[in-house]
């Protein structure tokens, strides 16, 4: 058996069995985002807490890409929806998901569920509800201001409802203060200057970001990295390893990650590639 | 101003209903007349027509004659249950003349027939549906009992035509001429020539529990206790009929005429006790408020709509699961607490103006795959939409409809570095609704509009009166990528404005 398709099979049999024992996938995440971390960009395993920082509600755009394109890898047959959370009058400040730029961006509108509510409790009550069900792969809550209700407990609850049901969730915040939470990942993204237009010098190219992982609880923390995400591809590339071929790239196949399971990646893609 | 309505006393005294108040102040000089109120007494009719439910599962009112309004029960097949039609009748008028309303009321075989007995016959009840039985019943009574316009009986008093007898036999087409389709219409009607069916206010409804209290409940808690168990009869006899529902209805009857509804959906036809009880708890956390006893409750009953085949499924050993059920599940839940619009999915209309290509749809209704529609991977478009374009400032272009070369957003100001070339997005001239506006982007303030008046259209506007829009990706020193827009051209009197669209990631 080729190495890489034992691997993905390993990690398979290694999910299937963590969902049987409905045992929390931590400290295999541990290993396995160790394992990651040297060859290429992280990718998070499910079951986990992400907070997701972005300076300003005008790097809406960019928590998002980041936090879909994590919860793309966690989509399975089983799992196949990953949902949207925002509080209604916050739409306008941060925009709405766009349907044709989820499709540009690589990422199967239909697979988006959007939740919109009214009041924070609401938006909690709902996280804890979709994070309990058995067919969600992911929960993404934007939050743009920084609600009371939202504190370390109401944080806990969330990790734990995300640690026994295996779908993770992603808490978009804005902001530089940082408050209490129980999140096992927290990510600063930042812009950076997007990459060349093959055809156009003057236009904006691939789009790349600084992704800094501020607080691991699984380990390794602090380290910045220059990422791009290619939607073509199919997944995240670090800026610098440019020159060199992606690690996972399987012909036909789009994976450029290590350690994420490349059918389930590039579903669509697949079928135009 | 005219009489709408009078009471015995009123009546006693020689006045009627349609006399103006003119003349019936000068009959009775010390009259009390107060206004009517139409929204009131809508509203009242809706109240007791809801109520009247727990007589007839068809209740309508007909609002269109009568200057207050009709309550029609379709009683078809339930008079047996208060034993028989004479017992119905009464126990029905007096339940509404003990709340101290004046009541007239009939039985007959078709709606025209009860009109115009319960109005000029109350308490009439004519258990054959003959054409003939009829007629001779209605034979005596005046034209106007026949639902007709206030001209229609104007005109046919002045012929000398006062009685329903008098009319059936004259040439149809002459008094089809003279008088309108709807006189015949309305005489056919009430002799049950041709059918008239009723509009019922509330959905029709063929399973469905009940259950009546000695003594009225008034707790939110008995009530949703009540629910559960009701769920479980209605369920056992969804199972024997092998049918699912979609759409479950928890009516609460009070005491003093008044129903509330309370409806949940689920996403796929299910007959699961324990779900549709808790699809109730969720709907009740969300509208404690709406919830209003009154007098207290004496009898709930919970309905099953929109009902469609469910086959015996296997559940436990053996079972397949694929996902979609529990993900229904949860879809229910979440529309039941937070309401149908608040839990959504994506369908896309095939059209190329951004923000009308898409539009969010309930998530538990079929949504439509329109492969049209189906957005391109290949056209480059922001990942968060901003539902309402925002105006910026744009520093003008160095050549007209050229990129621009920074902006004011949000009272931040940004310098570009990368700019797309740009795409062109015109109006459907093929539409009705075409023209882009941006009258719904911003409302202009009156010395916006006063300056525009002022401006000369000049010609090229004329001729071209649909805007287009050229969308320019930019990015700034930082990195920040946005989707732009420029509304309409530079002219030489006209200055386009510029709205940010979309944040690209």
């Amino acid at each position: 058996m080729h190495g890489l398709q034992k691997q993905s099979v390993l990690g398979d049999l290694r999910a299937q069995i963590a969902a049987i024992e409905k045992r929390p996938v931590l400290a295999e995440g541990a290993a396995m985002l160790r394992e990651t971390a040297g060859a290429g960009f992280l990718v998070a395993p499910p079951g986990l807490m992400h907070e997701v920082h972005a300076e300003e509600t005008r790097n809406a755009a960019m928590g998002l890409a980041f936090a879909l394109g994590q919860a793309r890898t966690l989509i399975k047959p089983e799992r196949p929806a990953v949902f949207f959370m925002q509080l209604m009058h916050e739409a306008q400040q941060q925009g709405l998901p766009y349907g044709a730029g989820l499709a540009s961006f690589g990422f199967d509108p239909h697979d988006l569920v959007f939740v919109r509510v009214k009041t924070i409790n609401e938006l909690l009550w709902a996280q804890e509800e979709a994070l309990g069900c058995k067919a969600v792969a992911a929960v993404i809550a934007d939050i743009g201001g920084a609600p009371k209700v939202f504190d370390f407990t109401a944080s806990r609850r969330l990790a734990m409802r995300a640690a026994s049901g295996g779908a993770s969730l992603f808490v978009l915040r804005y902001g530089a203060g940082r408050e209490a939470s129980a999140a096992q990942l927290r990510w600063r993204i930042e812009p950076a200057v997007s990459g060349e237009m093959r055809f156009d010098p003057r236009a904006p190219g691939t789009p790349r970001w600084q992704v800094t992982l501020e607080r691991n609880r699984l380990g390794l923390a602090g380290k910045t990295h220059e990422t791009s995400w290619l939607s073509w591809k199919n997944g995240f590339e670090l800026a610098g390893n440019r020159k060199r071929p992606p690690a996972g790239r399987v012909a036909g196949r789009g994976a450029a990650l290590p350690g994420a399971v490349p059918a389930v990646l590039g579903r669509r893609l697949q079928q135009t590639a | 101003m005219r009489l709408v309505a009078v009471d015995r006393l009123a009546q006693q005294h020689g006045l009627t209903s349609r006399q103006s108040l003119g003349d019936a102040r000068a009959l009775v000089p010390n009259l009390i007349a107060r206004e009517v109120d139409h929204d009131l007494l809508t509203a009242l009719f809706a109240d007791f027509a809801d109520w009247h439910s727990y007589a007839s599962p068809i209740v309508a009112v007909m609002a269109d004659r009568a200057s207050y309004g009709d309550l029609v029960l379709d009683i078809t097949g339930v008079s047996y249950l208060f034993g028989g039609e004479e017992a119905m009748l009464q126990r029905v008028t007096e339940r509404l003349a003990q709340l101290g309303f004046a009541v007239g009321g009939a039985i007959a075989a078709t709606i025209g027939a009860a009109w115009a007995l319960a109005h000029y016959r109350p308490g009439t009840i004519l258990a054959s549906g003959e054409a003939e039985t009829l007629f001779t019943a209605l034979a005596e009574l005046p034209v106007a009992a026949l639902r007709l316009d206030a001209e229609q009986v104007a005109g046919l008093n002045r012929l000398g035509l006062k009685r329903i007898g008098q009319i059936r036999d004259r040439n149809r087409k002459a008094m089809t001429a003279r008088f309108g389709h709807g006189l015949v219409e309305r005489l056919d009607q009430a002799l049950g020539h041709i059918d008239e069916t009723l509009r019922p206010r509330l959905p029709p409804v063929e399973h469905f529990a009940e259950r009546r209290f000695a003594e009225p409940v008034g707790l939110l808690d008995d009530v949703l206790m009540t629910g559960r168990d009701l769920a479980i009869r209605l369920c056992l006899q969804l199972q024997a009929a092998e049918l699912g529902a979609r759409a479950f209805h928890l009516f609460l009857y009070r005491v003093d005429h008044k129903v509330t509804v309370f409806t949940v959906n689920a996403a796929r036809a299910t007959r699961d006790p324990a779900h549709v009880a808790r699809l109730f708890a969720h709907r009740a956390e969300r509208l404690t408020g709406e919830f209003d006893p009154g007098f207290g409750i004496d009898m709930i009953r919970l309905a099953a709509g929109d009902l469609c085949r469910l086959d015996a499924t296997q559940i436990g050993a053996f079972e397949r699961r694929d996902g979609t059920e529990d993900l229904d599940h949860l879809h229910d839940r979440l529309a039941s607490r937070l309401g149908s619009r608040a839990v959504l999915r994506l369908a896309f209309v095939n059209t190329h103006i951004p923000e009308r290509s898409e539009c969010l749809l309930p998530a538990d209704e079929t949504i439509p795959v329109d492969p049209e529609a189906e957005p391109d991977p290949d056209r480059p478009r922001p990942l968060r939409l901003l539902p309402q374009p925002e105006l910026v400032e744009v520093a003008r272009a160095e050549v007209p409809d050229g990129p621009p070369a920074g902006m004011v957003w949000r009272r931040i100001p940004y310098r570009f570095v990368k700019v797309s070339s740009p795409e062109r997005i015109a109006a459907e001239w093929w539409r009705d609704d075409f023209l882009l506006s941006t009258r719904t982007f911003r409302q202009p303030t009156p010395e916006e509009i006063a300056e525009r008046k002022s401006r000369e259209p000049i010609e090229e506007i004329k001729r071209h009166p649909i805007p287009s829009r050229d969308y320019f990706i930019v990015e700034d020193e930082a990195g920040h990528r946005f989707w732009l827009f420029r509304q309409g051209f530079y002219t030489q009197a006209t200055m386009p404005d510029w709205f940010l669209h979309g944040v690209f990631a």
